[in-house]
C-alpha cells in the first residue's frame, strides 16, 4: 500500500530525512520509533503533504501512485489520514462542521453520494462510542479549549468518521494519561482491518502495549537504522536508543 | 517587617533619592536664554567648523517655527525656554586630556555614583565616557579601543578628529527638523558621545557613558551618534542621574544609531534622573529623541531601557527597518511613582522585506504615578513578510495611579503578521498570599513578583547592569504596596 | 474647519422644514446645534480622524430628498417593523402602542412622555457631525419600554435611502426602564451616492437588558457616518453588534458608559472593506462604576484596495474598582493592496482591575489551512471556511436563534461576495 524508497526531505533547507525506506502492506500496523529529532514527525507530515517540506530525492508511492506533488487534500481524499501530534485549534469552526465537510469531500472522491444532515448525524453518533467522546464536543470549535486527551480522541474520531485506507498516527500517545491512552488505543484497534494500514509514530513503547504492531522500525538521524518484529519495541524499552545510534550499520550509514 | 499586612503606601513611599547630591565645582555658563548669538557662542566655545555652525543655526531657525508638542499623556507647567542656561561646563583652563587632569571633585562625584573612573582603567570590563552637565569629562579605555580602530570619544572631539564621519552621519537618522525637542537639541547640543566601529570589528567590551546634570537652571542637551559599520557589533550603555533641586530641569537629548549591513547595535539605558519630591516639586523633564536606522541588510538594533527616574519621561526609541531581514527590538521597564509621569514606547517602521520586530514593555505605576505606553508598528507596502510581536503589560500599585496603553498598528502589506497584546492589573492577592505563606515578607514578595514581571526585559541587559536595575527597581518601589 | 458663509445657506435651506417643526425648546436646540456645527465644521485634523478623511463628503453637492420607497431585505425574521425612506416614516407594523414605538418628533411634541426628558442628553454637541444631526434630523424613531416589560420579538427599523446626492440625518432614542427587555435591529440600506448621518441614544435602566444591532448594507457609493451613545444603569446588560457590510465610506462611533455598578456590556463588530471602500469603527467603553464588565471583539476583513480601521478605547475611571475589560481586534488582509489600521487603547485610573486587549493583523493561519486540507477540504474551500469562521465570531454577541441565524446569513452573503472579489 505504501512504498517509500530512499526518501530525502529538507525543511527550511536543512536535511531531515536522509534516505528512508518503508514498505507497508494493507492490513498491517507498523510502528516507527526513534529518539527526539530523528525525523519521525517529518516523515508523518511529508506523507500527508505538509507545505514547506521539500522532497529532495526518493519517492513515496501509495496504492501504486506517486504522492509527491499531490496536495494534502488530494491525499486525504485518496484515503490518507494524519492524526496530528498537536491538533490545531480553529476558533469559530464547529467540530461537526469540519467532520461534515471533510466526510462529504472524501465520499465524493470515492464516488459515493454525500450524506444528508440526518444520516450524517446518525453516522457520526455511531462513531462517537468508538472513542468514548462526549457528544457536546461535536458542537464546540475544533479543538478549542479541549484538554490534551480530548484533542487526541477527536483525532481518532475524525479517523473513524473518514475511514482512511492509510492512517498515520503522529505521537498520538504523548501527553495522555492511562485512561485516555486506553480509549485511544481501543479506537485504533476497532479500526484495524484487512483493507487498512496504519503507521504509528512514537517515541515510547507504551502505546504498543495496547496496539500490537506487525513490524517495528527505528529511525535515527533521518535514516531507518533497524527493523524487526514487535519484540524490537520491548528491547528498545529496555535498552533505550543509544546502542542503535552507535551500532555499526548506523555508523556506516552516516559516513 | 513587623506590621506586615497593611503597610500604607504613604508611610513607605518616602525612600529618598539617593543620588541627589550637588558637586561643588566652579561652573562656566552661558547666560540664560536662547538666541542666534547663544548658538554662535556655543559653537565658538567648541571651536567648531563653519558647516556645523550652519547646521545648528538652521536647526535653531526651524525650532522657532515649531511649538511644544502636547499630544503625550503628560502635564507640566509651561517651560520657559528663555530661563535656561544652554551651556554649562566645569571651569578649566583647557579640556582634560587624561584622568589625572580631571577635577578631583568631579571624580568624587563619580565615586559616589559608583562609577570610579580610576578603577575603571584597571578593572576589566567597561569603558566609560562621562558627560558632566554639558561636556564630556574623560574617556577611559581609549587607547585599547583605538588599537581595534574603534572610535569612542566625546562628540566635540569627534568633530575635531573625525569630521568626515560626523558630517556624513550627523542628522541622518534624526534630522535637525525632526521635532521640537530634537531641533532644540540640534541648535544647542554641547557634547555627547561618538562611537564608530569599523567593518567586521566586534567591540570587545561594553561601552558606557554616564550622564549627570549638576548645575541648576541648566539644560542638558547631549547628542550621541553610534555607527556600526558592516558586520560589526557593539553594546552600549548609558546611565543617568542628577542632583535634587526644587526647579525642573530640562534634558533634551538626541541619540542616533546607524547599523550598516550585518551590523548589530545593542543600546541599553538605565535612567535614574531626579524624579522630583513626593509633592511633584522639581525633577528632570526627560524629553529625548532616540532612533536607530537598520540601514543594511540583516542589521539589528536592540533598545533596552530601565526608566525609574525623571519627573516626566517622553521618549520613543525607534527602529527604521530599512535593510532586508533587519531586526528591531525594544525592551522597556518604566516605573512611575510619587507624581512621576512617563509616556514612552517605540516605533517600528518595517520598510525592507522579511523584517522583524519585537516589543516588550512593562509599565509599573505606584502612588500617583502615570505611565503610558505609546507605540507604532508600521508595515509599508513593500515590506513583504514583516513580523511584529508586541507585549505590553502594566502593573498597578495603589488606587490613585494610572496606566495607559496606546498602540498604533498600520499594516499595508497582506503578508505581514502583526500581533499586539496588553494586560493591565494589580499584583494578585493570591500570589502575595502564596509567597507570604512560604515565609516571605510582603516587601520581598512584591519584589519577587515585580522582578518576575520585568524579567523579560532585565535579561536583555548586560549582567552587571541587570543587577543594578533590579536594585534600582526595589528602591523605587519600596513600600509601594499596601 | 469652519463652514464658509456661502455654504451655510445651503444647510439652512436643506434643513428648513425639519427645523421649523416641533416645540420651541427643540427648535432652539436645533439652531444652537447648527451654529456649533458651523463653527466647528467637518472633522479633519484631530487624532480621531487620523485614518479617515471626509473630504469626499465636503466636495459633494447634497440636498434634502423627498420621501423615498421602502426596501426590505430577503427573509426578514418576524418581529415589529418600522420602515423609513429618505428619512421619512413609511410604514409601521407592530402591536406595540405608538407611545412605545413610533416617531420621535411626535413623541417630543408631548414633553410629558418620559423618554422626552432624555433626548439629547448623551448625543451632545462635542462632535460636529452629531451637532449637525441634532439640527437637521426629521421624524426619527423612539422606543420606550416601561419598567418590567419584555418585548419578545425583535424590533426592526429599516432605513432606506434611494436618491443620488441625498443628505439624510437620522435619529433614534431608545429607553429601557428598569427591568425591561428588548432587541432592536437598525438596518441601513439603499442605492446612490447619498450621505447618511445617524445618531442613536440608548438608555438601559437598572437590570434592563437590550440587544442592539446596527446592520449597514448601504449602497456601494454611499457615505455613512453614525454615532451611538449608550448609558447603562446598575446591573443592566447591553449587547451591541455592529455589522458594516456595505457603503463606500463608513464611519461608526460607538460610546458606551457603564455608569451603574454591576453593569455589563458586549460590543462586537465585523467589518468588510472591499473594492475601494473604507470602514472605520471608533469605540469607547467607559467603566465609570465599580464591578462593571465589558467584552469587546471586532473582526475586520480588508480585500481589494479596501481599508479597515479599528480604534477602540477602554477607560476605567477612578473608583471603578473590580472593573473587568477585555478587548480584541483581529484583522485579515485578503489582498496585497488592502490596508488595516488598528489602535486598541487602555486608559486605566484604578488599580484593582483586570484589563487586556489584543490586536492582530495578518493573513489566514496556514497551519489551520493545512489541517483542513489534510482532511480532504480543498484549498479554496478551506480558506473560505476559515474566513467565515473568523467573521462569524462577532455574531456571538447576539443570543442564538432566528435573528442570529438571519444576521449570519447576511454576513455570509456579503463575505462570499468579498472573497469572490478577492479571487478575481
Amino acid at each position: 500500500m505504501l512504498e517509500i524508497t530512499d526518501l530525502h526531505v529538507a525543511v527550511d533547507g536543512k536535511p531531515i530525512l536522509k534516505g528512508v525506506d518503508l514498505s507497508v502492506q494493507a492490513g498491517e500496523v507498523h510502528a516507527v520509533m526513534g529518539p527526539n529529532g530523528s525525523g519521525k514527525s517529518t516523515l508523518a507530515h511529508v506523507i500527508a503533504g505538509r507545505p514547506g517540506y521539500a522532497v529532495t530525492a526518493g519517492e513515496i508511492r501509495y496504492l501504486g501512485q506517486d504522492l509527491i506533488g499531490q496536495t494534502p487534500e488530494e491525499r486525504a481524499r485518496a484515503g490518507i489520514f494524519l492524526a496530528f501530534q498537536y491538533p490545531v485549534e480553529i476558533p469559530g469552526v464547529a467540530n461537526i462542521q469540519l467532520l461534515k465537510s471533510a466526510l462529504n469531500q472524501v465520499r465524493r472522491a470515492r464516488g459515493e453520494t454525500e450524506l444528508d444532515a440526518m444520516d450524517f448525524l446518525d453516522y457520526v453518533q455511531s462513531r462517537l462510542g468508538l472513542v468514548g467522546m462526549k457528544e457536546e464536543l461535536l458542537y464546540r470549535a475544533v479543538n478549542e479549549g479541549f484538554s490534551g486527551g480530548e484533542k487526541k480522541r477527536n483525532e481518532i474520531l475524525q479517523m473513524a468518521v473518514l475511514e482512511p485506507r492509510l492512517a498515520i498516527l503522529d505521537e498520538t500517545d504523548s501527553g495522555l494519561d492511562i485512561d485516555a491512552l486506553k480509549a485511544v488505543a481501543d479506537g485504533v484497534n476497532a479500526l484495524r482491518g484487512p483493507q487498512r494500514a496504519m503507521v504509528l509514530v512514537t517515541h515510547y513503547q507504551r502505546l504498543l502495549n495496547y496496539i500490537r504492531p506487525d513490524r517495528v522500525h527505528v529511525l535515527a538521524d533521518g535514516r531507518m537504522v533497524k527493523s524487526g518484529g514487535p519484540e524490537l519495541a520491548l528491547e528498545l524499552e529496555e535498552r533505550g536508543y543509544g546502542w542503535l545510534e552507535a551500532a555499526p550499520e548506523a555508523r556506516r550509514a552516516r559516513a | 517587617m513587623g506590621k506586615s499586612e497593611n503597610v500604607g503606601i504613604g508611610d513607605l513611599m518616602q525612600e529618598e533619592y539617593r543620588w541627589g547630591f550637588v558637586t561643588d565645582v566652579e561652573q562656566e555658563r552661558v547666560p540664560k536664554g536662547l538666541s542666534e548669538d547663544v548658538v554662535r557662542l556655543i559653537s565658538a566655545k567648541k571651536g567648531e567648523p563653519e558647516w556645523l555652525l550652519e547646521w545648528r543655526l538652521a536647526a535653531y531657525r526651524h525650532w522657532r517655527t515649531l511649538s511644544e508638542p502636547h499630544w503625550a499623556k503628560v502635564h507640566h507647567p509651561p517651560i520657559d525656554y528663555q530661563g535656561i542656561h544652554y551651556y554649562a561646563a566645569p571651569k578649566k583652563k583647557a579640556g582634560p586630556s587624561k584622568l589625572a587632569d580631571v577635577d578631583p571633585e568631579i571624580l568624587a562625584t563619580y565615586e559616589k555614583l559608583g562609577i570610579p573612573l580610576k578603577e575603571q582603567e584597571m578593572l576589566a570590563g567597561v569603558a566609560v565616557d562621562a558627560v558632566f552637565d554639558s561636556v564630556s569629562v574623560a574617556t577611559t579605555y581609549k587607547e585599547k579601543l583605538a588599537s581595534l580602530g574603534i572610535v569612542f570619544c566625546a562628540f566635540s572631539e569627534a568633530v575635531r578628529e573625525h569630521p568626515e564621519l560626523v558630517r556624513q552621519y550627523l542628522g541622518s537618522v534624526v534630522p535637525h527638523t525632526d521635532n521640537f525637542f530634537a531641533s532644540l537639541n540640534a541648535a544647542v547640543f554641547s557634547d555627547g558621545t561618538f562611537v564608530y566601529v569599523p567593518k567586521g570589528v566586534r567591540c570587545p567590551m561594553e561601552l558606557s557613558t554616564y550622564f549627570r546634570i549638576n548645575a541648576n537652571d541648566t539644560g542638558q542637551f547631549e547628542r550621541t551618534l553610534i555607527i556600526a559599520d558592516e558586520g560589526s557589533q557593539v553594546s552600549y550603555l548609558e546611565g543617568c542621574s542628577a542632583p535634587r533641586r526644587d526647579e525642573n530641569q530640562l534634558h533634551a537629548a538626541v541619540v542616533e544609531l546607524v547599523a550598516l549591513q550585518d551590523a548589530v547595535i545593542k543600546y541599553s539605558t538605565v535612567q535614574n534622573w531626579y524624579p522630583g519630591d513626593k509633592e511633584g516639586r522639581g525633577g528632570i523633564y526627560n524629553f529625548v529623541t532616540k532612533r536607530g536606522d537598520c540601514r543594511g541588510a540583516r542589521s539589528r538594533i536592540s533598545w533596552t531601557q530601565v526608566e525609574t527616574g525623571s519627573a516626566i519621561t517622553w521618549k520613543y526609541p525607534s527602529c527604521l527597518l530599512r535593510g532586508d531581514d533587519a531586526v528591531g527590538e525594544f525592551y522597556s521597564v518604566a516605573v512611575t511613582r510619587g507624581r512621576q509621569q512617563a509616556d514612552t514606547g517605540t516605533k517600528m517602521i518595517h520598510i525592507g522585506k522579511n523584517t522583524r520586530s519585537t516589543v516588550v514593555s512593562k509599565g509599573i505605576s505606584a502612588g500617583e504615578g502615570s505611565n503610558a505606553y505609546r507605540g507604532l508598528v508600521k508595515v509599508l507596502a513593500g515590506a513583504d513578510n514583516a513580523r511584529n510581536y508586541t507585549q505590553c503589560d502594566s502593573l498597578l500599585m495603589g488606587s490613585r495611579c494610572a496606566a495607559h496603553t496606546f498602540p498604533y498598528l498600520e499594516v499595508k502589506n497582506d503578508s505581514a503578521q502583526v500581533e499586539h497584546e496588553a494586560t493591565t492589573g494589580k499584583i494578585g492577592d493570591d500570589q502575595l498570599f502564596y509567597l507570604q505563606s512560604r515565609g516571605l515578607s510582603a516587601e520581598d514578595a512584591v519584589n519577587m513578583i515585580v522582578n518576575g514581571f520585568c524579567k523579560e526585559v532585565f535579561k536583555e541587559l548586560p549582567m552587571e547592569f541587570a543587577v543594578e536595575a533590579q536594585k534600582l527597581l526595589a528602591v523605587s518601589l519600596e513600600g509601594a504596596v499596601g | 474647519m469652519r463652514i464658509a458663509q456661502e455654504e451655510r445657506a445651503a444647510y439652512l435651506a436643506a434643513g428648513r422644514s425639519a427645523m421649523e417643526a416641533g416645540p420651541s425648546w427643540l427648535k432652539l436646540g436645533r439652531h444652537e446645534a447648527l451654529e456649533s456645527f458651523f463653527r466647528a465644521g467637518f472633522p479633519g485634523r484631530e487624532e480621531a480622524w487620523k485614518y479617515t478623511s471626509l473630504t469626499a463628503l465636503e466636495k459633494r453637492r447634497l440636498h434634502s430628498p423627498a420621501p423615498g420607497a421602502e426596501f426590505l431585505p430577503d427573509s426578514l425574521p418576524a418581529g415589529h417593523l418600522l420602515t423609513y425612506g429618505n428619512g421619512y416614516a413609511l410604514s409601521r407594523s407592530t402591536s406595540l402602542p405608538e407611545g412605545m414605538l413610533g416617531r420621535l418628533d411626535v413623541a417630543l411634541a408631548h414633553t410629558t412622555l418620559p423618554a422626552a426628558a432624555r433626548f439629547g442628553t448623551l448625543a451632545g454637541r462635542e462632535s460636529a457631525l452629531v451637532a449637525l444631526d441634532t439640527a437637521l434630523w426629521r421624524e426619527g424613531v423612539v422606543l420606550h419600554v416601561p419598567a418590567q416589560w419584555r418585548v419578545d420579538e425583535p424590533i426592526f427599523i429599516v432605513r432606506t435611502i434611494d436618491e443620488d446626492g441625498a443628505m439624510v440625518h437620522e435619529r433614534s432614542l431608545i429607553v429601557l426602564e428598569p427591568g425591561a427587555r428588548a432587541t432592536v435591529v437598525e438596518l441601513c440600506n439603499g442605492r446612490g451616492d447619498y450621505w447618511r448621518n445617524a445618531a442613536t441614544e440608548i438608555f438601559v435602566g437598572a437590570r434592563a437588558h437590550l440587544s442592539y444591532v446596527k446592520l449597514v448594507e448601504d449602497g456601494a457609493a454611499a457615505i455613512h457616518t453614525g454615532a451611538l451613545f449608550a448609558r447603562q444603569e446598575q446591573d443592566s446588560r447591553l449587547d451591541v453588534l455592529s455589522l458594516a457590510l456595505g457603503g463606500q465610506l463608513t464611519r461608526q462611533d460607538i460610546a458606551l458608559d457603564l455608569a451603574g455598578a454591576g453593569a455589563g456590556a458586549t460590543l462586537n463588530g465585523c467589518f468588510l472593506a472591499g473594492g475601494r471602500s473604507h470602514v472605520d469603527h471608533h469605540t469607547r467603553i467607559e467603566h465609570t462604576a465599580a464591578h462593571t464588565q465589558s467584552r469587546e471583539a471586532f473582526r475586520g476583513i480588508a480585500a481589494g484596495r479596501g481599508r479597515g480601521v479599528f480604534d477602540g478605547l477602554i477607560v476605567v475611571r477612578p473608583g471603578a474598582q473590580k472593573a473587568d475589560a477585555r478587548q480584541s481586534s483581529r484583522n485579515l488582509l485578503l489582498s496585497p493592496l488592502a490596508e488595516i489600521d488598528a489602535k486598541p487603547q487602555l486608559e486605566i485610573y484604578a488599580d484593582d482591575v483586570k484589563c487586556s486587549h489584543g490586536a492582530t493583523v495578518g493573513r489566514l493561519d496556514e497551519s489551520q489551512v493545512f489541517y483542513l486540507r489534510s482532511r480532504g477540504i480543498g484549498d479554496v474551500q478551506a480558506r473560505a471556511m476559515l474566513t467565515h469562521a473568523f467573521a462569524l465570531e462577532a455574531c456571538a454577541a447576539i443570543a442564538p436563534g432566528t435573528l442570529r441565524d438571519w444576521l449570519t446569513q447576511r454576513l455570509d452573503g456579503a463575505l462570499d461576495r468579498l472573497v469572490e472579489e478577492g479571487r478575481k
